[in-house]
């Protein structure tokens, strides 16, 4: 190929056009998370030039700090509640909105502003609402008998409540996604459902659900690998507190670096959440892959 | 190319790669520009830059003393950049990384020990010690947290201080007498509990729980006051597991499980809604909620004391710095001149009037018409001007702090929490604070 040759090739033109794209990303992407991997192995505060290598004693230090163990079981606890979660209340509100009735288009939006609340608005709402003396919610259980509860001032009731609070801000993503999907099921399968003697429930159940699967192996993959990153709504409502009961893997690695200035060690932390976030979504899809139905 | 060529590595491939190193290239000729557009202007004047986080109408009245310093002082140039302040830090360093720091750094107090550690930071020793800058007449806390073992490492930009603010409505209707000069902790306590009436979700006081370093340094006061120390003089042990640490728990703990006269806020978000709503009787905090206080009619009293202790009147400011990093000794010199015009008597009367924040120098503090102006415009400000006074002790100043303060937090929590007794949260935490301080 004539250097000519090569200034006209398509592959050139090709890489021209998106290599500021390219170099955009590897600067703001791949520059941060090689010197993140390299700063896992170091001791650094980012205020001090000095930095020694200090080999792998940040990953031992992470397996012997009682509070990664704690935010481990806490980041996984919330995940096993809030993506079932979102998905079951996304997919019933979207299928409830999935029919031909009045003012229709008001409800589905109604549903999709979860989704445009700031995150900070929606963690004061829910504070007021869990408020142990003010709050709503322990209004209505002293209308029916239950026992006050602290709810956020509780270290076993915490945790529960930003669950809630979470839920409540992704149900919107999720009944778009699942309203969506549920417009691509062909009615004549339905129907045909219908017509073999199938019942409501038993179509839902037999024909569209199925047919919903690669939407609900998206919903979980992508819920799962933000559950696993929660932050804002712990950072807005009780900064991990009380005593850890919040505390979650991200939140526990900014505490670490921005306030300890422990970066090295943060990095580290970082490094371990990846790598489960890696596994987790590896497993999702070999499993997903099973239960996921794509026609084409 | 023939070596490329088997390896897979095609003449095509070869030229993405160059057309990619030339994008970047671009790009980084675009990143270096930046910088050199301030610094030393045409003119032969000086241009600094200066990142604050000051908003409405500290923003205006900030802006003001800026555009009057340029016009005073043919040649200076000061650009400002806002930043919120929570972040100035992170940012901070990414710029030191980058190499080009403001020249001004608008930086909390709690941050100083670490800031300390940067390269870059100007010592400012000898800067406050030249005739005009009158060092002493800043208040004791602020002077203390602006040096670190010795080197003074920023100028006061902020100073505050925690007093008691209570509902005179409140104290009419429990037939208390209105809190005085000389009550002692005792006092607050039983006040609290005839402040509480849970049939109206009324509550004595309120503490932030969430454990943070706002959880902690509430705290602080009372230790002081009960005659404790944090830690030795030497900052090498936990000193604060002592009969004045116990006090200074069991105050709290009488109140939050006991008495029950204590509403305990998670967020450190509802206290001042519920505050001005009359729902809580007093509350522990410092001057910048009072102008949130518009629905109810509230005195302000210096914190109580313990009896029978060296403490006396006690409390506990957090004042935040103005930080210079080095760009070149023009700039700093440039920046020096700045902040000591800035923070000089008659800047500091007129930000003080214009925005309510507390006078960061004595002189000002004690000039009545000052005081006057600022307690008619926000009432009840004139307490803490002189509560300023009772700033006898700052928090340690090491780089540890931040994981003392976390130790602290959960000590605080679990006694108010009633996980823990008082004795066995201290022990534990002195013991978690010995570690920290071991370690270095």
């Amino acid at each position: 190929m004539t250097p000519r040759r090569l200034l006209q090739s398509e592959q050139f033109s090709g890489w021209a056009f998106v290599s500021p794209g390219v170099v955009i990303i590897l600067l703001f992407g791949a520059v941060p998370i090689v010197w993140s991997a390299v700063m896992s192995f170091q001791r650094n505060n980012l205020l001090s030039p000095d930095t020694p290598f200090v080999g792998t004693a940040n990953y031992r230090k992470l397996i012997h700090d009682p509070v990664v163990v704690q935010a481990i079981q806490h980041t996984l606890i919330y995940t096993v509640l809030f993506v079932p979660g979102t998905m079951l209340v996304g997919l019933f509100l979207a299928a409830a909105m999935n029919r031909k009735i009045r003012f229709i288009a008001f409800y589905r939006t109604v549903a999709y502003a979860t989704m445009a609340v700031s995150t900070i608005s929606e963690a004061i709402v829910f504070i007021w609402l869990f408020d142990p003396s003010y709050g709503v919610v322990n209004y209505f259980f002293s209308l029916i008998g239950v026992p006050q509860q602290q709810f956020l001032n509780s270290p076993s009731e915490a945790l529960y409540v930003i669950v809630m609070m979470t839920i409540w801000g992704w149900t919107g993503f999720a009944v778009v996604i699942y309203l969506a999907a549920l417009q691509g099921v062909p009615q004549h399968l339905t129907e045909a459902a219908a017509i073999d003697g199938a019942g409501p429930w038993q179509a839902f159940r037999r024909v569209t659900l199925p047919l919903l699967s690669p939407a609900s192996l998206f919903l979980a993959v992508w819920l799962t690998i933000n559950a696993l990153q929660l932050f804002d709504e712990v950072y807005l409502s009780t900064q991990g507190g009380p005593l850890n009961a919040t505390t979650v893997l991200v939140y526990y690695l900014y505490t670490q670096a921005f306030q300890q200035f422990n970066f090295g060690y943060a990095s580290a932390i970082a490094y371990f959440l990846f790598l489960i976030i890696i596994v987790i979504t590896v497993i999702q899809f070999r499993v997903g892959r099973r239960f996921t139905y794509y026609r084409s | 190319m023939a070596v490329f060529a088997k390896a897979g590595f095609s003449k095509a491939h070869l030229a993405g790669l160059l057309a990619v190193l030339t994008g970047a290239a671009v790009l980084a000729a675009c990143g270096t520009d930046s910088t050199s557009s301030s610094g030393n202007n045409s003119s032969g004047g000086t241009t600094i830059q200066i990142w604050e986080g000051y908003t409405q109408v500290e923003a205006k009245a900030f802006a003001h003393l800026v555009s009057q310093y340029e016009a005073t002082h043919p040649g200076q140039k000061v650009n400002t950049l806002y930043v919120n302040s929570d972040n100035t830090l992170q940012k901070v360093l990414t710029a030191v990384r980058g190499g080009s720091p403001p020249d001004i750094a608008y930086l909390y107090g709690s941050w100083a020990p670490n800031v300390a550690q940067i390269p870059s930071v100007v010592n400012l020793t000898q800067v406050v010690k030249r005739p005009g800058v009158n060092w002493d007449d800043f208040w004791t806390g602020e002077r203390a947290v602006a040096t670190v073992n010795g080197k003074v490492i920023g100028i006061p930009a902020l100073v505050d201080n925690l007093a008691v603010v209570y509902n005179k409505t409140l104290f009419a209707q429990a037939g208390l007498q209105p809190p005085g000069p000389g009550w002692t902790w005792q006092d607050f306590v039983a006040d609290a509990k005839k402040l509480t009436n849970p049939a109206v979700k009324q509550y004595g006081t309120a503490y932030v729980t969430p454990g943070t370093e706002d959880t902690v340094w509430h705290w602080e006061a009372l230790l002081w006051e009960a005659g404790g120390q944090l830690l030795s003089a030497d900052n090498s042990k936990a000193a604060f597991d002592s009969a004045a640490g116990l006090a200074s728990l069991n105050t709290l703990r009488t109140m939050a499980v006991t008495d029950k006269s204590m509403y305990l806020d998670p967020s450190d978000s509802a206290y001042g809604n519920l505050f001005n709503s009359g729902k809580i009787g007093m509350l522990v905090t410092g001057p910048w909620d009072l102008a949130t206080f518009s629905n109810v009619k509230y005195g302000v009293q210096v914190m109580p004391a313990y009896p029978g202790t060296a403490g006396g009147h006690q409390t506990i400011s957090g004042p935040d710095n103005w930080v210079v990093f080095n760009n070149g000794s023009a700039r700093t010199a440039a920046a020096e001149q700045f902040l000591i015009w800035l923070t000089s008597a008659t800047q500091d009367k007129y930000f003080a009037v214009q925005t309510g924040d507390l006078p960061i120098r004595q002189s000002v503090g004690q000039d009545a018409s000052v005081v006057n102006q600022m307690n008619t415009a926000v009432p009840g400000m004139s307490t803490f001007i002189s509560n300023l006074g009772n700033v006898k002790q700052a928090r340690p100043q090491i780089p540890q702090y931040p994981k003392i303060s976390t130790a602290l937090g959960t000590m605080i929590v679990s006694v108010l929490l009633g996980k823990s007794q008082p004795q066995a949260a201290l022990s534990a935490a002195a013991q978690q604070v010995d570690q920290i301080l071991a370690a270095g």
